[in-house]
C-alpha cells in the first residue's frame, strides 16, 4: 500500500517538475535578447509585451516592416510586440467584441473616418499631450489631423493617406489593346472586352455590393456632382434622390444589370473577395487601393506581379479629369484599455514617426505624410494615380450614425440589389433609400 | 451557494436514518427530509441550468428594455437607460421584423416537415435492411449529421456556386427538351442562387435538412426496434398494405418519439443561424434576414444595439416557447386520455 502511494507520488512530482522545466525554459529563450539589450540602453519596460492589431491581410512586404519595427522597439523599450492581423471588413466586430470583453489591442490601426464613431463609444485614449510633444508629429501638416480631431483633442496619429483607384491588369489590357479608360463609356467599354475575351465568368469591372461598397459607388456619385447627405438646418437632409446622384448610381447598378460587365451572382461581394478573385485571374478592373497589390501577388503565387497589374484614376463621366474618390487614410491609437499607456505611446511615437510613418505608408501602398516624403512620391508613376485623385478627394457624411447606414443597414447595397434585380425602379429604390438614411443620420 | 449545498447535505443524510432507526411511526406529514430528497437531487442540474440559461435570459430580457451599447457592458459601465416597451415598439414598427419573421416562420415549417419525412423514411428503410448494409447506410448518414454547420454551409455554397457549382452544370448536362419542361428553360449557366432570399432559401432548406434527417432516422429507428415485431406479423397475416401497418401500427406505437422529435425541430429550425449567414454572405442582403440573423446584425454591427438585438431574440424566444407549449400541451392531454 505504502510503496504505491509513494511511486505514484514520485512519479507524479517528476512528471509535474518535467512539465514546469519545459515551461521555463521557453521563457527565458524568449528573454534573452532583451536583457542583452538590456546592458546597452538599460531598457524600462523588459519582459513586457504588447498587443497590436494590424488591419488587412499580412503579406511579405508588410511582415518586414512589423518585424523591423519591433525589433526597434524592443531595443528601445525591450517589451516585445504581439501583432494580430484583423482583415478590414471584421474590423468593427472585433473592436465590438475588444470593448466588450475588456479583452483588446494596447494599439490598433484604424481606418480615419472610423475614429469618430468609436471616440463617440469610448474606444480610444486622448495623445493631444503626447502629439504636441513629439517633434515628428508636428512635422505632419496640421490639415492631416482633422479626422482625428474631435472637440478639440486628439486621439489618433495619421499614419498614411489613402485613397482609391482602378486597379486593372495590364497584361490582359495590353493583349486585348485596350486603352486605360478615360471616360465612362470607355469604362464600359473596356470591360465588355475583358468579358467577352477572357470567359462569362470573369468581371471585366468588378461591382461591389458588401461591406465597403460606398467606397466603389461614391466615385460614380461624386464625379456626377452628386452626395449622399448634406447637414442643413441643423439636421442631415438625404440627397440620394438628387439627379446627379442618381445619374451616378444608375450607371454603377448598370455595370450589373445592363452592361453585365459583372456577374450578377457576386451581389454582395466586398473588395476583400473581389481582391481574392482577383488573384485567381478573374477580375480586370476594380476600386481599391494600393495595399491590395502584396496580397495579391502572394495569393497568385506569383502568377500575376507587377508586370500583369497597375492602376488608373477613375476617370469622370466627361473625361475631364479624375473622378473624386474617398479620402481615407489610416492611423494608429491607441486603445482606450490598454494595460500599459506608457508602454503603447512609446509604440505610437517609434511606429508613426518620420522613419517607420514614412516606410509604413510607403510599403503599404499609401500616401506618406511627411511632407518631403511626399513630395518625393508624387514623382513615382506607380503612385501618380492616387497622388493625383488625393487632390479631389471627398468624404462620407460626418456622423457617428454613418456606420449604421453603412454597415448594419447596408441601406445602398440593398437599394442597388433591388434594382440590379428588378424589384424596384431606380427612383422607387433612391427615394426608400433617401428617407432610411435621413432616419438613420438623425437619430438622436 | 455553498451555503445551501452544506445545509442540504447535513439535512439529508444525517437525520433521515437516524429517525427511522428509532422506530417511530412513519408520519408523511413530518418526514421532511424524505419529501426533499428528490429535490435535493434535482439541485445540482438546477443549480447549472440556472447559471447557464436562467441568467443569460433573465439579462437578455433586462436588456431589451434598456438602451445597451457599448458604454453600458465595458468594464465600469454607465448606467443604461431605461426605454420601457421603446425597443419593442421599434421592433414591431420596423419593415425588417416582417420580412424576419415571414421567413423564419415559412422557412422552419417546410424544413420541419421535410426533415421529418425524409427522416421517417430512411428510418423505415434501415429497419428493414440487413444488418452489414444499415450499418454502413448509419454511418454515411451520421457523417451528414455530424458535419459541423460552417462546413456544411460552405460545401452547400460551393454546390449552388453560379459560375463553377455542380448543381448549375448538371442542370445544363439534362437534354434540353426535359429541362424546358421540368424546370421552365434550359440553359442554367451562370444562375445565381444566392441572390434573392427565395433562392437563398432553397439551398438553406436544402443544406439544412440534408444535415438533419440523420437524426430523426436514427430515432426512429430506435422506435421500430422497441415495437414487438409479433404486431406486424399479425398485420400482415391479416393482409394489411405496408401503408396500413404504418398508419396503423407504426405511427400510433411511436407517436411519443414522433412529439419529441417534432419539438426538437422545431426549436432547431427556428434559429437557424450559421448555415443563413454563410450562404447569404453576411449581412448586407437585408431581404434574406431570418430572426437570428436580424437579431445579431442589431446587436453587433456599428454601432451595436444590443438592447434592440436583445428585444429581437426575446420575442423569437417568446413564439418558440408559445408554440412549444402548445404542443407539449397536447402530448400530455393525449397520453393523460389513454
Amino acid at each position: 500500500m505504502k510503496l504505491t502511494k509513494i511511486a505514484a507520488v514520485s512519479v507524479t512530482t517528476a512528471a509535474l517538475a518535467i512539465a514546469a522545466s519545459a515551461c521555463g525554459s521557453a521563457e527565458p529563450a524568449g528573454e534573452a535578447a532583451p536583457t542583452g539589450s538590456a546592458a546597452a540602453s538599460g531598457p524600462k519596460f523588459a519582459g513586457q509585451s504588447l498587443t497590436v492589431w494590424r488591419l488587412g491581410a499580412p503579406n511579405e512586404v508588410q511582415d518586414k516592416f512589423m518585424a523591423d519595427l519591433d525589433a526597434e522597439f524592443k531595443e528601445q523599450t525591450g517589451a516585445e510586440v504581439q501583432v494580430q492581423w484583423i482583415p478590414w471588413p471584421d474590423a468593427q466586430k472585433k473592436w465590438t467584441a475588444a470593448l466588450a470583453g475588456g479583452e483588446g489591442p494596447d494599439i490598433t490601426e484604424f481606418g480615419n473616418d472610423q475614429v469618430a464613431a468609436w471616440v463617440a463609444q469610448d474606444a480610444l485614449t486622448d495623445i493631444t499631450e503626447l502629439v504636441k510633444s513629439t517633434p515628428d508629429f508636428q512635422a505632419i501638416p496640421q490639415n492631416l489631423w482633422s479626422y482625428e480631431t474631435i472637440e478639440g483633442k486628439i486621439y489618433a496619429a495619421p499614419w498614411g493617406g489613402g485613397t482609391r483607384a482602378v486597379l486593372y491588369r495590364k497584361d490582359w489590357f495590353e493583349d486585348l489593346g485596350i486603352q486605360p479608360p478615360k471616360t465612362w463609356e470607355e469604362l464600359v467599354a473596356a470591360g465588355k472586352k475583358v468579358v467577352a475575351e477572357k470567359g462569362k465568368d470573369v468581371d471585366g469591372f468588378a461591382f461591389n455590393g458588401g461591406s465597403d461598397a460606398n467606397m466603389s459607388l461614391s466615385p460614380f456619385v461624386w464625379s456626377a456632382g452628386g452626395d449622399f447627405a448634406a447637414f442643413e438646418g441643423g439636421k442631415w437632409v438625404g440627397k440620394v434622390t438628387e439627379p446627379a446622384f442618381k445619374e451616378g448610381f444608375q450607371f454603377y447598378t448598370d455595370l450589373v444589370a445592363k452592361e453585365g460587365v459583372s456577374g450578377k451572382s457576386r451581389l454582395s461581394q466586398n473588395s476583400v473577395d473581389i481582391s481574392t478573385r482577383f488573384a485567381a485571374g478573374k477580375v480586370g478592373m476594380y476600386v481599391t487601393g494600393g495595399w491590395d497589390i502584396a496580397t495579391i501577388k502572394e495569393q497568385s503565387k506569383g502568377k500575376i506581379g507587377d508586370d500583369q497589374m497597375a492602376f488608373f484614376s477613375l476617370p469622370a463621366k466627361d473625361g475631364s479629369g479624375p473622378a473624386p474618390a474617398f479620402q481615407g487614410g489610416n492611423d494608429i491609437a491607441i486603445w482606450k484599455d490598454a494595460k500599459n499607456p506608457e508602454l503603447a505611446a512609446e509604440y505610437l511615437k517609434l511606429a508613426a514617426g518620420k522613419e517607420f510613418g514614412t516606410r509604413y505608408a510607403k510599403e503599404g501602398g499609401l500616401l506618406p505624410l511627411y511632407p518631403e516624403a511626399l513630395a518625393e512620391f508624387a514623382s513615382d508613376p506607380v503612385q501618380a494615380p492616387f497622388a493625383e485623385t488625393f487632390k479631389v478627394a471627398k468624404g462620407f457624411p460626418a456622423d457617428p450614425n454613418w456606420a449604421e447606414a453603412n454597415d448594419t443597414k447596408a441601406v445602398l447595397q440593398n437599394a442597388a440589389r433591388a434594382v440590379i434585380e428588378g424589384k424596384k425602379d431606380v427612383d422607387t429604390a433612391l427615394a426608400d433609400a433617401n428617407a432610411e438614411l435621413e432616419t438613420i443620420l438623425n437619430q438622436q | 451557494m455553498a451555503q445551501t449545498s452544506t445545509i442540504a447535505r447535513g439535512g439529508g443524510s444525517s437525520s433521515a436514518p437516524a429517525r427511522r432507526r428509532s422506530h417511530r411511526p412513519p408520519r408523511r406529514s413530518g418526514a421532511f427530509p424524505p419529501r426533499a430528497i428528490p429535490y435535493l437531487l434535482l439541485l445540482p442540474g438546477l443549480l447549472v441550468i440556472a447559471a447557464l440559461l436562467l441568467y443569460p435570459l433573465y439579462q437578455m430580457v433586462d436588456m431589451s428594455f434598456h438602451r445597451v451599447g457599448l458604454r453600458q457592458i465595458r468594464p465600469n459601465p454607465q448606467p443604461a437607460e431605461f426605454l420601457g416597451m421603446g425597443n419593442y415598439t421599434q421592433v414591431f414598427a420596423s419593415d425588417l421584423f416582417w420580412i424576419s419573421l415571414r421567413n423564419t416562420v415559412v422557412f422552419a415549417a417546410v424544413t420541419v416537415a421535410l426533415t421529418l419525412l425524409a427522416g421517417t423514411l430512411v428510418g423505415l428503410l434501415l429497419h428493414r435492411l440487413g444488418k452489414k448494409m444499415s450499418t454502413f447506410l448509419i454511418v454515411g448518414i451520421m457523417a451528414a449529421w455530424a458535419t459541423p454547420p460552417t462546413a456544411t454551409a460552405i460545401i452547400w455554397k460551393w454546390l449552388f456556386d453560379a459560375d463553377a457549382g455542380v448543381v448549375n452544370w448538371a442542370l445544363n448536362l439534362l437534354p434540353d427538351g426535359l429541362a424546358t419542361a421540368l424546370l421552365g428553360r434550359a440553359d442554367w449557366s451562370g444562375e445565381p442562387w444566392l441572390n434573392s432570399a427565395t433562392t437563398i432559401y432553397l439551398v438553406l432548406i436544402v443544406a439544412v435538412v440534408w444535415a438533419s434527417f440523420p437524426f430523426i432516422a436514427v430515432s426512429v429507428l430506435a422506435g421500430l426496434k422497441s415495437i414487438p415485431s409479433e404486431l406486424f406479423e399479425a398485420a400482415r397475416v391479416d393482409g394489411a398494405s405496408p401503408f396500413t401497418i404504418f398508419r396503423r401500427v407504426t405511427f400510433p406505437l411511436l407517436k411519443p418519439v414522433f412529439s419529441v422529435l417534432l419539438v426538437l425541430s422545431l426549436i432547431w429550425d427556428f434559429k437557424v443561424f450559421t448555415q443563413l449567414y454563410v450562404l447569404a454572405g453576411g449581412t448586407t442582403n437585408r431581404e434574406a434576414f431570418n430572426l437570428s440573423l436580424w437579431a445579431y446584425t442589431e446587436a453587433f454591427s456599428a454601432p451595436p444595439k444590443m438592447g434592440f438585438g436583445a428585444a429581437i431574440a426575446v420575442v423569437l424566444t417568446v413564439i418558440m416557447l408559445l408554440i412549444t407549449a402548445v404542443y407539449v400541451r397536447q402530448i400530455v392531454r393525449t397520453e393523460d386520455v389513454r
